[in-house]
């Protein structure tokens, strides 16, 4: 089974971020990168499949120069080989630009199987996977956590709202949208790094795609949330405490 | 007759076939050693050469060689009676070196030693007062081995030890008679053909038992790696630690044939007293028997047959074993060499480790928070941030910047840094300094976090750096070394000591007492609930949130019972300062294990962040030893400690004693700031 994964790069966890100069998006320069945590799960997902099923995990990842650490780690996770698209425009495409991108460069390796994450830490658009679904005409279900192959097909588990799951059926190919925390995800290894530097990393500009994609949707500006919540103790007897309590519902917040 | 005027007696000159039968018996007993010794000896040279083995400084092995060989010190300073056994043996052996080649010399009629001369006479007497002490010995060790048995020697008997032991009895016994006797005569010969039958058969028993410590334990003395859990660079692109046979070590090899199977190695192992696989002495046999079966070059496996990930896995890397081996095997490099093995080829798979690795790969800190928490605890507490300018940078750690109690512990020190003037910042952003990823083999994070860190303190320009954290300044101090050159760095109770004279003392302090007061809310708290990176639930922590954690001052007659740290003690040296501090606030009293003894909380070599132990807890065990003490505070100066502590303590209720870091029992003593 070949199967492709779609990774994205995405500012770390514990990134500290600002709003860059242009206020349309965050200061690069100081902060680090790391794996979107959903393609996270996606690659296990499809490193477990090939340890059970055979056959080869590609890596597909739409991204400036940066996010060859990215795809490393993915290799030395346990990915075959990958494939790194690179246009100038990338920071300001939408979702549709990505998907119309990855999705041709994705018909060029005819895959049994596309996993993608079920949405990136930083834009959050969520459509990706669902839009290259579309775009290569292949049938697609997303909110995954587990994906079992069968004769005719694969069965997935889809994670509904309430604890319901829902089971269902799919023939192949087909494009998935993977969520997190459906498997455990295995470490970095030393072994698997060094190994990583010897698999092939294919470079392909959007041009040779065929591809001048241009964005449907444009990011006006970005804002840090205000902070909202304050937390107060109110001082005094449990008696005073009460009364005063009381007063700031009916007053100042006004829900009694 | 007069006993001194005695003199050795000698045979009579021998026959030519006696001197061929002779000749042909040494020949057959050498031969038979060397081909049992030449295949161990290839086995050791064939191992892979030592990366990064020098031999400076020269004056420390020679020291070591002196101390630890020829007088013995360790062997008798850790098991006294035993230790005196064993040393008059070896010193008999000493001294027997001239009289044993003179002895075979005799029977070819080539003496050295005139029994009637002044040297002579003057040697074999002073080589007997030596055979004495050591037939005594031996005899001691015969008695304890077979009769006493104590159970670090392990299940089975070794009748071969007893034929070994009887071999030594009849050497001294039989030199002893030759003095009893007179030369020439047919006593005097069979004297000397027992005393040369015993030498021979003895020398071909060496190399197959673990005898052969005689011939070897000197080089692994001399050779070692110098430094504490000294851990090997990895070299090239196919080295990942002990994987197969190839990755074997020379110095490795060497320390696995050493082994003398004492079981001081077992004794002290805090995961083996408390009924866990882990056998430190098992870990070296175990390659003695990989070697012997498959030998250096062979790319089988280690783990399997010979050896147990699991048992890998359960060693809290105190160091008791390598601080205790009397033949100088450094077992941490090797169980931390086979771990590097499992970890870095992904062989091993455990939940909790999996996600400290995670965490560790996608975050900043052992503990699997989000770096703002630290943030916020450094704005709290109103932290200057490190510049350049100050004399110190104050490191937090995971424990000082993310866990409840650890940042209690850094919010006193601070205090105390404080009240001494001592000028001090914390870094914006700081890493786990890798500590739980190097013990436990990931040497891919270890690097990261290390080159990272390294590269921020460069940035930072920090010079000296302070932490309460005694695994942050080993890691900082030594392992970091292979990727750059860290700061200075001290931990805490070093600082504190140094200003002993400048700090008050608690029972020359007569403050009114003030009561703790128990806030409200503790938003510290609420990050907490998304901790799961560990096995070890770290949100247990005191609930009090750290102003109001009002700093009550020690009671009356305070006695305290101090826990060494493996990792400031062992790892450091450092024992007396934290002691001095400690006894600002009361009576310093010890547990029965301690200092160099000292026996672990189970916290070091990442297990604080793995799952469920099996067996007792090593914590419960500590803290009962503790608290059997009757002091009414355990004293701590590690973090992790503290926690590990915390835990075992919780369930003892009111009868608990107090637990405090140094730091917080000398916080206590400061004036409060409005008096």
């Amino acid at each position: 089974m070949k199967i492709i994964v779609c990774i994205k790069q995405v500012p770390e966890r514990d990134a500290q971020v600002r709003i860059s100069g242009s206020g349309k998006w965050i200061e690069e320069s100081d902060i680090q990168f790391a794996m979107n945590e959903s393609d996270a799960y996606a690659l296990e997902e499809a490193l477990q499949l090939k340890e059970k099923h055979g056959g080869e995990v590609v890596v597909l990842s739409a991204g400036p120069e940066r996010a060859g650490t990215t795809i490393r780690e993915a290799l030395a996770k346990g990915a075959d080989r990958a494939i790194q698209v690179e246009s100038d425009n990338l920071n300001t495409l939408d979702a549709l630009g990505v998907a119309q991108l990855l999705a041709s460069a994705a018909k060029q390796e005819s895959p049994d199987l596309v996993l993608t994450g079920l949405q990136s830490d930083d834009l959050g658009y969520g459509q990706t996977g669902v839009i290259m679904a579309e775009t290569m005409g292949l049938p697609h279900a997303s909110l995954i956590l587990n994906v079992e192959k069968t004769d005719s097909g694969i069965t997935v588990k889809r994670e509904l709202e309430e604890g319901w799951f829902q089971n269902i059926e799919l023939p192949l190919p087909a494009v998935l949208m993977i969520q997190s925390g459906g498997t455990k995800l295995r470490y970095a290894t030393l072994m698997g790094i060094k190994k990583a530097k010897t698999k092939e990393l294919r470079k392909i500009n959007a041009s040779e795609l065929g591809q001048s994609p241009a964005p449907a949707a444009t990011l006006e500006k970005i804002a840090q949330p205000q902070k909202q919540k304050s937390t107060q103790i109110i001082p005094g007897s449990p008696k005073e405490a009460a009364a005063t309590l009381v007063e700031k519902l009916k007053f100042e917040v006004r829900v009694i | 007759m007069n006993l001194l005027s005695a003199m050795l007696a000698e045979p009579p000159g021998f026959a030519t076939w006696e001197k061929l039968l002779l000749l042909a018996l040494i020949l057959a007993s050498a031969i038979l050693f060397f081909r049992r010794f030449a295949p161990i000896l290839n086995r050791i040279l064939k191992s892979k050469k030592d990366p990064n083995f020098s031999l400076a400084p020269i004056g420390k092995r020679i020291w070591d060689f002196f101390w630890e060989v020829l007088c013995q010190a360790k062997v008798i300073r850790e098991r006294p009676l035993p230790g005196l056994a064993h040393a008059f043996v070896f010193w008999g052996f000493c001294a027997f070196a001239l009289v044993t080649l003179n002895h075979f010399a005799v029977g070819f009629g080539l003496g050295f030693l005139d029994p009637a001369g002044f040297f002579g006479r003057f040697y074999s007497w002073f080589a007997a007062i030596f055979a004495a002490a050591c037939a005594i010995g031996i005899f001691g060790l015969f008695v304890r081995r077979f009769f006493v048995r104590p159970r670090w020697l392990g299940q089975k008997v070794s009748y071969e030890s007893g034929i070994i032991a009887a071999l030594i009895f009849i050497l001294m016994v039989t030199y002893l008679g030759a003095f009893a006797v007179k030369s020439a005569t047919p006593a005097a010969a069979a004297l000397w053909w027992i005393h040369s039958l015993s030498i021979l058969i003895f020398l071909p028993i060496i190399p197959h038992t673990k005898h052969l410590h005689l011939v070897l334990s000197p080089a692994t003395i001399f050779l070692s790696r110098g430094g504490f859990s000294k851990i090997p660079p990895l070299v090239g692109d196919e080295d990942f630690g002990l994987v197969t046979g190839k990755d074997l070590t020379q110095l490795t090899s060497l320390q696995s044939y050493s082994c003398v199977e004492c079981g001081r190695c077992t004794e002290h192992c805090p995961a083996n007293n408390t009924g866990k696989e882990l056998n430190p002495k098992e870990i070296i046999l175990g390659l003695r028997g990989y070697l012997n079966e498959f030998g250096p070059s062979s790319e089988q496996n280690i783990i399997g047959k010979y050896n147990s990930i699991i048992a890998d896995f359960q060693c809290t890397t105190c160091g008791a074993c390598e601080y205790q081996c009397p033949v100088g095997i450094e077992h941490l490099p090797i169980i931390i060499g086979l771990r590097r093995g499992a970890v870095n080829t992904g062989a091993w798979e455990d939940e909790h480790g999996a996600k400290l690795f995670l965490a560790l790969e996608r975050g900043s800190n052992a503990l699997g928070m989000p770096a703002s928490d630290r943030d916020k605890f450094v704005q709290k507490q109103q932290f200057p941030i490190f510049d350049g300018s100050q004399e110190y940078c104050l490191w937090l750690g995971c424990m000082g910047g993310y866990d409840p109690k650890g940042r209690e512990i850094v919010a006193d020190f601070a205090r105390v840094m404080n009240y001494l003037g001592t000028s001090y910042g914390v870094l914006r952003k700081e890493k786990c300094t890798g500590d739980p990823v190097r013990r436990l083999g990931n040497d891919l994070l270890f690097q990261q976090l290390a080159e990272s860190n390294l590269e921020n303190l460069a940035q930072n320009k920090a010079k000296k750096i302070v932490t309460i954290c005694p695994h942050c300044v080993r890691t900082i101090q030594e392992d970091w070394k292979e990727f750059g050159t860290p700061p200075e760095i001290e931990h805490h109770s070093e600082f504190l000591a140094r200003f002993v004279d400048k700090l008050p003392q608690s029972n020359k302090n007569d403050r009114v007492p003030q009561v703790p007061v128990l806030g409200p809310g503790n938003d510290e708290r609420a990050s907490f609930h998304d901790q799961q990176a560990s096995g070890h639930d770290f949100s247990r922590a005191d609930k009090a949130p750290i102003e109001d954690k009002a700093l009550a001052p020690a009671p009356p007659n305070n006695k305290i019972v101090y826990h060494d740290p493996c990792y400031l003690g062992r790892y450091r040296d450092v024992y007396e300062q934290p002691r001095t501090v400690a006894a600002l606030a009361g009576e310093v009293v010890e547990a029965p294990r301690s200092h160099q003894r000292s026996f672990c909380c189970g916290a070091g070599g990442g297990l604080v962040f793995l799952g469920e132990e099996t067996g007792d807890r090593v914590s419960h065990t500590r803290a009962n030893e503790l608290i059997a003490t009757g002091a009414s505070t355990i004293g701590t100066a590690c973090p992790f400690c503290n926690s590990m502590f915390r835990d075992a303590l919780a369930e003892k209720g009111d009868a608990a004693p107090q637990l405090l870091d140094i730091a917080q029992l000398t916080a206590r003593s400061l004036p409060t700031p409005n008096s």
